[in-house]
C-alpha cells in the first residue's frame, strides 16, 4: 500500500505585481515530496526555489493551484492557521541565521519551545537540542558571542523545537565559509537521518546535491529535471 | 551627486511616518520659539507706542489738596517737561440695568480732566464718540475696559454717588488711558477688575464743583525733560508740594497699571524664551538621538556606497543632506506656523487687556535664530553617526549587523540565578543589553515628562496658590474702604445688619517702606492682633500678638528677600502722618509682597488719634445676602469701594485665562512633541527589530505575543524612568518657577500629587498609542521578504 506524500503541489502558481508588470515566479509548478526525505532544490535566480520554500513555509500564498501538507490545503488558511502552521509543522532555517539578538543560544531554542509548551522541561530540552547540534557548551552566549556556524547550528536546534514535519533550509550555508558549511550540513543530513525530519534545502550550490535523497532543479518558475539518488553521498565526501 | 539626492527623498519617503514626526519636533520646537517671541516683543512695542503718544506720566504726586495754580510752579522746575493738575477720587457708582437686572453698584475712579484743551500728561485715547467742549456739565467718559464688560456706550447714563448721592452723567464717549492699560485700582489689587472696578473721566471743573473743592487738584502727573535726573527733579516737585499733604510720589515703574504690565510681558518674555528654548532643545536632542540610531541602521548601505567609490565627504554630505532636509522643512514649517501665531497670541492679549494701539511685525531673525538652532542639531545629528560609518572599511561596514552588533556582554550571575519567564526576560535582555537604543528611549521618555510638568507646573502653581491666598490667608468675604477714617458707630451699625456674621476694622493706607538703600512702595494694613479675617503666615507656631509684640512691623517674605531684610532690621514707613521708624519682626509668608501688617493699637499711638484709627472693615457674610449688603454698603457716605471676594477670585480666574491660554499652546505642543517623540522611538525600535520580529512570526509567534513583549517593554522602560522623569520635570518646572517670581508677587511651584500621576499616566499612555502603529507595522511586515534580507 503506497502511503501519502507528505507534500502534494499541484499546478502551483505565484505571480507577484511590479509596477506596472506581472512577475511570474512560479509557473504550474508540481512537485510531491514523501516522509522523511531529504530534497535539494537546485535552480539559478529567479527559478522559483525561495518562492516555493516560501509557499511551502507559509510565509507567502499561491494565486494558483493546491498545496497540501499533511493533507491539509494551506493556501486556504486564514492568517491564524498558517500562524499555528507554521509553528507545530514547519521548522525554518535562514540564510542570515536571524536568532533574536537578545537571547543566548539556549533561550533562543527555549523561545520556539515556549510556544506549544510551558514549564522547567523547557530548558532541558532546549538542552538536548543544542547537544543534537554540539552547542550544549555554548548554550549561555549570545549570537553576537558565536561564529556563522555556530549562529546557523543553533537556528537549526531552533527549527527542530516543536517536531516539525518540515524542516526548510533557505541557502543555510550561503553566508558561511567551506568548512562551517560542512559542518551545517553534516547537522541538517544527521536530523533528516536520525530525527526522521523532512527537509526541503534551496541552494545556487550544486555540489551539494550529491547528499540528498532528490535533486529538484527548477527553471523559470516549474520543474525542470528530478533526478533521484539512491545512494546519497556522506557530506564530508562533497566536493565543494 | 544627483543620485545621491535623489537617494535621500527616496531614503526620507521609505521612512516617512519617522521623518515626518521628527519635522513636527523640530516644527514645534521653532514654531513655539517664534511665535512667543514675536508676541513679546510686539506686546512690548505696543504698550511703548501707546504710552508715547498718550504722553504717559514719568511721576505722579497725590496730595490731599492744592490749588490749580500749583500745576504753572511745577512747570517752570527744571527738568519737567509736561506737567497736569487733576482731582482724583474713588466713589460707589450706580449703574444702569443690564438685561433687565439691577447691576451692583461698583467702585469707580473720577479722574477731572482740564477742559477743552487735552491734558498734556496721560492724555486719553478716544475709542468712541469725542473729549468734553467747554458746556459739558453731566457728560462722562468712560474707560474702554468697563465700558466694554458692561456693554456701556455713548447715551447710557451712569450715577457715581458724590458726597453721598447719586448723580447721574451721561457717557460721551470710551476712552482708553495710558495710566489704566490695566485697569488696576493700585498696587496692592493688582487683578484688573472690569467687573468691580471703573475708571471714568469728566471735566476738572464739574468734578470740582459737585464735590465742593473748586480750585482745588489731588493728582499732578509730569514728564521728565530728556536726560533729566529723575531723584533731582521729584525732589524739587516734592518740596513744592510739600505743604499741600504730599502723600504718595508714584514713579512709573511703581504705577500699578504699568508695573502690572512690565510683570506681565517680562513674564511673557520668560515663558517666550524659556519655554520654547527649552522645547527646542529637546527638538534638537530628540534629533540628534532618532537621526543617529537611522544613519547607524544604514551602516551596510554605506559600506556599499563606499565600495561603489564613493569618497568618505560624499558619504558624510549625503547623510547630512538628510538631516538638512529634515531641518529645512522643520524650520520652514515652524516658520510658516509660528510667525502668524505669534500675531495672533498678541491680538488676542491685547483685545484681551483692551490696549489700544498694537503693533505686530515680521521678525526674521527670530526665524534665522528658531532654523539655525535647529539646523545645528539635525546637523550635528546625522554628522557624527555618518562620519563614524564611512571610516569604516567597505567589507566591515556592509557586515555589519546592527541588529547583533548592538548586544553586548555576557549573560550575569543574577540572570542565571533567577530564572524569569521568557515574556519578561526577553523585554529586560532588550532594554539592558541594547544600551544605546534603551538610552535614547528612556532620554524621550524623560523629555515628555520634562515638557509636560514643565508647563502643568505653572498652571499648578498659580491654582495653588490662588486658592491658599483666598482660602487660607484672606478669610473675609467683603472687604470696604472708606475714603475716611471712621468713628466706631460705623462698625458697630454695620455688625448690626442682617446677614454680617462679623466685622472687622482694618486700616489700608499706602506708604513708602526705606532702608538704607532702598524704597518700596507698600499697602500698610493695621488690625487688632486678635482678629480672624486675616490669616498671618507666620514662621513655627508664633501667635500675631507675639509677632507684633513691642510694636514690630511684619512684612512679606517676599519683601524681604527683595530688600535683603530680616527680623530685627530697622526701617522707615514714609506716612501721610509723617516718617515712622519700625523694628521688623517675623515675616508672613503671602502671595503678595507689598505689604506690611502692624497693630491698631500702634498706628493709633504714632498718630495720635484718640480712637483706633480705621479705613475699612473686613466683613463675615452669610453667602445668600452678599449681594445686597455690597449695594448697601456702596450706599453709606464716603464708600471708597466695596469687593467681594468671590467677585476678585472670580475675576482672578478670568485675568488667568489668556494665561492659560497660553499654557495650553504650550501644553499642546509638549503632548504633541512627547508623542511625536515616543512614536519615533518606537518606529525606530520596531525597524531596527524588523528581521527579529518577523523571524518570531515566521516561527510561529502570534502578533499578541509580539505585542504583549513590546507593551512589557514599554511598561519596564517606563517604570525604570518614572522617578528620573518626574524628578527632572520637578527640577525643570522649579526652574521656570524662579524666572516668574517678579518684585510684587511671590511665585513658588507647587505641582499638585495628582499631576504627577496624571503625567505618569498621560505618558504611559501615549507610550501605549505610540506603540500600536508600531504593532501594526510588525502585522504587516512581509515576512519572506523581512527575513531573507539584513536590516
Amino acid at each position: 500500500m503506497e502511503t501519502a506524500p507528505l507534500i502534494a503541489m499541484q499546478s502551483v502558481g505565484k505571480t507577484y505585481p511590479m509596477g506596472d508588470l506581472t512577475v511570474h515566479a512560479l509557473r504550474g509548478l508540481d512537485l510531491t515530496i514523501a516522509r522523511g526525505e531529504l530534497v535539494v532544490l537546485l535552480g539559478p535566480s529567479g527559478s522559483g526555489k525561495t518562492t516555493t520554500l516560501n509557499i511551502l513555509g507559509g510565509l507567502d500564498r499561491p494565486t494558483g493551484g493546491r498545496v497540501v501538507v499533511e493533507g491539509e490545503e494551506i493556501a486556504r488558511f486564514d492568517e491564524r492557521r498558517l500562524t499555528a502552521y507554521r509553528r507545530t509543522k514547519v521548522g525554518f532555517v535562514f540564510q542570515f541565521f536571524n536568532l533574536i539578538p537578545t537571547l543566548t543560544a539556549l533561550e533562543n531554542v527555549e523561545f520556539a519551545l515556549s510556544l506549544t509548551g510551558r514549564g522547567s522541561s523547557l530548558i532541558r530540552r532546549s538542552r538536548e537540542l543544542l547537544a543534537l547540534v554540539s552547542l550544549e557548551d555554548r548554550a549561555d552566549h549570545f549570537p553576537s558571542q558565536l561564529s556563522g556556524g555556530e549562529q546557523q547550528r543553533v537556528a537549526i536546534a531552533r527549527a527542530l523545537a516543536n517536531r516539525p514535519a518540515l524542516l526548510l533550509c533557505d541557502e543555510p550555508t550561503g553566508n558561511l565559509d567551506v568548512e562551517t558549511a560542512r559542518q551545517v550540513l553534516q547537522a541538517i543530513r544527521d536530523l533528516n537521518r536520525r530525527e526522521g525530519a523532512t527537509v526541503i534545502l534551496v541552494s545556487h550550490n550544486a555540489s551539494i546535491a550529491p547528499m540528498a535523497d532528490r535533486v529538484v532543479r527548477l527553471h523559470d518558475g516549474s520543474v525542470a529535471k528530478i533526478e533521484s539518488n539512491p545512494h546519497p553521498a556522506p557530506v564530508g565526501e562533497l566536493a565543494w | 551627486m544627483k543620485i545621491l539626492l535623489l537617494k535621500t527623498l527616496r531614503d526620507l519617503r521609505a521612512t516617512l511616518a519617522q521623518s515626518v514626526a521628527l519635522i513636527v519636533i523640530v516644527m514645534l520646537g521653532v514654531a513655539s520659539f517664534a511665535a512667543t517671541v514675536a508676541a513679546y516683543r510686539d506686546l512690548d512695542t505696543s504698550y511703548n507706542r501707546t504710552y508715547e503718544d498718550l504722553r504717559f506720566a514719568d511721576v505722579t504726586f497725590a496730595v490731599q489738596g492744592a490749588p490749580e495754580s500749583i500745576v504753572e510752579e511745577i512747570l517752570v522746575l527744571e527738568g519737567v517737561r509736561n506737567a497736569t493738575g487733576r482731582l482724583v477720587i474713588d466713589t460707589g457708582m450706580e449703574l444702569p440695568e443690564r438685561d433687565g437686572e439691577t447691576t451692583d453698584p461698583i467702585r469707580g475712579r473720577l479722574i477731572g480732566l482740564p477742559v477743552p484743551e487735552r491734558p498734556q500728561v496721560n492724555d486719553v485715547l478716544i475709542l468712541e464718540g469725542r473729549y468734553f467742549n467747554s458746556t459739558d456739565e453731566t457728560s462722562i467718559l468712560a474707560d474702554t475696559h468697563f465700558a466694554e464688560y458692561f456693554h456701556l456706550g455713548s447715551g447710557d447714563a451712569v450715577s457715581p454717588l458724590l458726597n453721598g448721592r447719586p448723580v447721574e452723567f451721561q457717557i460721551i464717549g470710551v476712552a482708553a488711558s495710558p495710566e489704566y492699560l490695566m485697569a488696576s485700582p493700585s498696587r496692592q489689587e493688582l487683578i484688573p477688575s472690569a467687573r468691580s472696578f471703573g475708571v471714568f473721566f469728566l471735566p476738572l471743573e464739574v468734578l470740582q464743583k459737585h464735590l465742593g473743592l473748586e480750585g482745588k487738584i489731588n493728582d499732578i502727573a509730569i514728564r521728565l525733560e530728556n536726560g533729566a535726573d529723575e531723584q533731582t527733579v521729584v525732589r524739587r516737585v516734592q518740596e513744592k508740594l510739600a505743604s499741600f499733604g504730599l502723600s504718595a510720589t508714584t514713579l512709573r515703574a511703581d504705577q500699578p497699571s504699568h508695573a502690572n504690565l512690565t510683570a506681565d510681558v517680562n513674564q511673557f518674555r520668560d515663558v517666550a524664551y524659556l519655554l520654547p528654548s527649552v522645547i527646542l532643545l529637546v527638538a534638537a536632542i530628540s534629533v540628534y538621538m532618532m537621526l543617529g540610531r537611522h544613519v547607524r541602521a544604514q551602516t551596510p548601505q554605506i559600506g556599499l556606497m563606499k565600495a561603489l567609490g564613493y569618497a568618505d565627504s560624499a558619504v558624510t554630505g549625503h547623510y547630512l543632506s538628510y538631516a538638512l532636509v529634515i531641518g529645512l522643512i522643520g524650520s520652514a514649517a515652524g516658520a510658516l506656523l509660528g510667525l502668524p501665531l505669534g500675531s495672533w497670541i498678541t491680538k488676542m492679549y491685547a483685545a484681551e487687556l483692551g490696549i489700544p494701539i498694537i503693533q505686530t511685525q515680521f521678525y526674521p531673525d527670530l526665524i534665522l535664530e528658531g532654523a539655525a538652532l535647529s539646523l545645528a542639531a539635525t546637523v550635528l545629528a546625522g554628522f557624527a553617526p555618518a562620519r563614524g560609518a564611512a571610516r569604516q572599511t567597505p567589507a566591515q561596514a556592509m557586515r555589519f549587523d546592527p541588529a547583533i552588533a548592538q548586544v553586548k556582554g555576557r549573560v550575569s550571575f543574577l540572570e542565571r540565578v533567577i530564572h524569569l519567564p521568557l515574556e519578561l526576560r526577553l523585554p529586560i535582555r532588550n532594554i539592558f543589553r541594547v544600551r544605546r537604543r534603551s538610552l535614547t528611549t528612556a532620554l524621550g521618555i524623560i523629555f515628555a515628562y520634562i515638557l509636560i510638568l514643565m508647563v502643568w507646573g505653572l498652571r499648578d502653581s498659580i491654582e495653588i496658590m490662588v486658592s491658599r491666598n483666598y482660602e487660607t490667608v484672606e478669610r473675609w468675604d467683603i472687604s470696604v474702604s472708606f475714603a475716611s477714617l471712621q468713628t466706631d458707630s460705623t462698625g458697630r451699625d454695620i455688625r448690626g445688619w442682617s446677614g454680617v456674621q462679623a466685622a472687622e476694622p482694618v486700616l489700608q493706607i499706602p506708604v513708602t517702606l526705606r532702608t538704607d538703600t532702598r524704597s518700596e512702595e507698600i499697602l500698610l494694613t493695621a488690625f487688632d492682633p486678635g482678629q480672624t479675617m486675616h490669616a498671618l503666615q507666620l514662621p513655627g507656631g508664633i501667635t500675631p500678638r507675639e509677632a507684633f509684640a513691642g510694636g514690630r512691623l511684619l512684612i512679606s517674605t517676599g519683601l524681604a528677600d527683595l530688600l535683603d531684610l530680616s527680623e530685627g532690621d530697622r526701617v522707615t514707613l514714609d506716612t501721610a502722618f509723617g516718617p515712622q521708624e519700625f523694628t521688623l519682626g517675623p515675616t508672613t509668608d503671602e502671595m503678595m509682597n507689598a505689604v506690611g501688617y502692624l497693630p491698631l493699637d500702634e498706628i493709633q499711638k504714632r498718630m495720635g488719634t484718640p480712637a483706633l484709627p480705621y479705613n475699612g472693615l473686613w466683613l463675615d457674610v452669610d453667602d445668600s445676602q452678599s449681594r445686597r449688603i455690597k449695594t448697601d454698603l456702596y450706599r453709606l457716605p464716603g464708600t471708597a469701594g466695596v469687593l467681594r471676594k468671590s467677585d476678585l477670585v472670580a475675576d482672578i480666574r478670568g485675568y488667568m485665562g489668556l494665561f492659560y491660554l497660553l499654557i495650553g499652546i504650550m501644553m499642546a505642543v509638549a503632548i504633541t512633541m512627547a508623542f511625536a517623540l515616543l512614536f519615533n522611538a518606537m518606529m525606530v525600535t520596531v525597524l531596527e527589530r524588523k528581521r527579529e520580529f518577523a523571524t518570531m512570526r515566521s516561527i510561529g509567534s502570534e502578533i499578541r505575543r509580539i505585542a504583549m513583549l513590546l507593551v512589557t517593554e514599554n511598561l519596564l522602560l517606563w517604570l525604570l524612568t518614572l522617578a528620573p522623569g518626574l524628578l527632572l520635570g520637578h527640577w525643570m518646572a522649579l526652574q521656570v518657577g524662579t524666572a516668574f517670581s517678579v518684585d510684587l508677587f511671590t511665585f513658588r511651584i507647587v505641582l499638585a500629587p495628582s499631576t504627577y500621576v496624571f503625567t505618569a499616566a498621560g505618558i504611559f499612555l501615549t507610550m501605549i498609542l505610540a506603540t500600536l502603529p508600531a504593532i501594526r507595522r510588525v502585522s504587516n511586515l512581509n515576512l519572506a521578504e523581512a527575513t531573507k534580507v539584513m536590516n
